[in-house]
């Protein structure tokens, strides 16, 4: 019995398909390879340059090892967190809070250090990733060795590396740019607001050296504006700074080939740099 | 209604059959992190980098920057653990567009099952650029792709 083009089309394209079903069985791995994880999820490929900030804590390091001193009141008070209702300006304010908490901490001021603590976790609550601090019993251990400078500076570390793991295991890395934006801003505002009295030169190459790296941050926040798009106001504040600073005479005349070469600042140049900072700083604690 | 039946689930086998992307992944973050962390000390921790590397049929350079600051001490430490093939780690004081640049550091001629972390104490710098030089895979096609991670930890003094 001769088979109809029907019957031949339809069994013809049953074999097909049956044929690709063995053909995709057999390009499975093959049982003696160890196989962690299968993904059928299409694969993302890395960013050609990525950043990697460091952290509040060095910063704040830097200045106190120039000679910056403790200064009551430079910090931020404002303590009502309820002014921060969208995810940037809480992670934002999140980076201000650590650069005090870590600028606190290093002048032996705990129970300003302790405030500083306690409105980090709040404002990481906020943001949902509260949990860290709880994590090897961060905020007992903070609060048990408040008289001790080194213990403390250890555990703020700790935090970081703990909040570091959280985001990056969350799909969150841009709340480290965001927050360490915040945080160079606040301690850039501490160190210049403490030259202002105190025109010491170890602390006006500090800035200056400090400067180098807003590029950095700026180019760390514009890599992120894809994962959200509000980072974007947040990268106009940071170039508004930077365009200030690149319109100083002594940064025009500088020498980048010099590896060996330190910008100088004039009183006239750092006022101008202060008043910027202060302005955007202004601007973030305000929400 | 039988032909729709028949022609759907042909063109549901074939879409499998072809489309199905298997990769395989060793990186433990948690315990890549505990041995970087072990390798640091006396450093205090400053921060991390997981960088995901997946393995094509083209080589890749990528590259980390990582701004440090004059008078302070650096060590950084890398692991390879969670990499199914080997690849090579400079760290550069400039970025890769620039004509001339010499490497402070190298890793390479990786053997698989070897040694998975190192350990890098810079001397004074203004700028560190990490670069991840990833061999091309000629094994790897559309449906089956190698991927893992590499990491880094900083810490200063």
């Amino acid at each position: 019995m001769l088979l109809n083009k029907k019957t031949l089309v339809r069994k013809g394209a049953m074999l097909f398909a049956s044929s690709m079903l063995f053909i995709s069985c057999g390009s499975e791995t093959p049982k003696e390879e160890e196989v962690v994880v299968v993904d059928t999820v299409a694969v993302e490929e890395s960013e050609e340059v990525s950043y990697n900030l460091p952290s509040p804590l060095q910063i704040a390091s830097i200045f106190k090892k120039s000679g910056l001193k403790y200064k009551d009141g430079i910090t931020s008070t404002q303590k009502d967190i309820t002014k921060y209702t969208t995810k940037l300006s809480k992670a934002i304010n999140l980076g201000v809070y650590s650069a005090d908490l870590s600028y606190t901490v290093l002048n032996k001021q705990s129970q300003e250090a302790m405030n500083y603590m306690k409105l980090c976790r709040q404002l990481a609550d906020n943001l949902g990733i509260g949990s860290v601090f709880d994590q090897g019993n961060l905020s007992a251990r903070f609060e048990k060795n408040l008289s001790n400078e080194d213990s403390l500076a250890y555990i703020i570390a700790e935090l970081q590396m703990v909040t570091d793991m959280y985001l990056d295991e969350n799909e969150q890395q841009e709340i480290t740019s965001i927050v360490f934006a915040g945080a160079w801003v606040e301690s850039m505002y501490v160190g210049s607001k403490a030259y202002e009295k105190a025109k010491d030169k170890e602390l006006n190459n500090k800035l200056s050296e400090q400067m180098t790296i807003l590029k950095s941050i700026v180019n760390a926040l514009k890599a992120d504006v894809k994962r959200d798009a509000a980072i974007s106001t947040l990268v106009a504040d940071m170039e508004a700074i930077q365009a200030v600073y690149a319109e100083l005479a002594s940064v025009k005349a500088f020498n980048a080939e010099d590896e060996n070469a330190e910008i100088n600042l004039s009183d006239e140049e750092v006022a101008q740099l202060t008043k910027k900072i202060e302005e955007i700083r202004n601007k973030f604690i305000n929400g | 209604m039988k032909k729709i039946v028949y022609l759907s689930s042909i063109v549901l086998v074939a879409v499998f059959g072809f489309t199905t992307i298997q990769t395989q992944d060793n990186c433990d973050k948690k315990t890549i992190t505990t041995n970087l962390k072990k390798k640091l000390e006396p450093f205090k921790y400053d921060s991390q980098k997981f960088t995901k590397i997946n393995f094509t049929k083209k080589a890749q350079e990528l590259e980390v920057e990582v701004p440090v600051f004059i008078g302070e001490k650096y060590r950084v430490v890398f692991n390879t653990s969670g990499l199914p093939k080997p690849i090579n780690i400079n760290i550069y004081t400039k970025d890769k567009e620039s004509k001339k640049r010499e490497a402070v550091y190298t890793v390479k001629d990786l053997k698989p099952g070897g040694e998975t972390e190192f350990v890098f104490d810079a001397p004074r710098l203004r700028k560190m650029f990490i670069d991840y030089s990833v061999p091309a895979d000629s094994t790897a096609s559309p449906t089956q792709k190698l991927s893992g991670c590499v990491a880094f930890m900083v810490g200063y003094k």
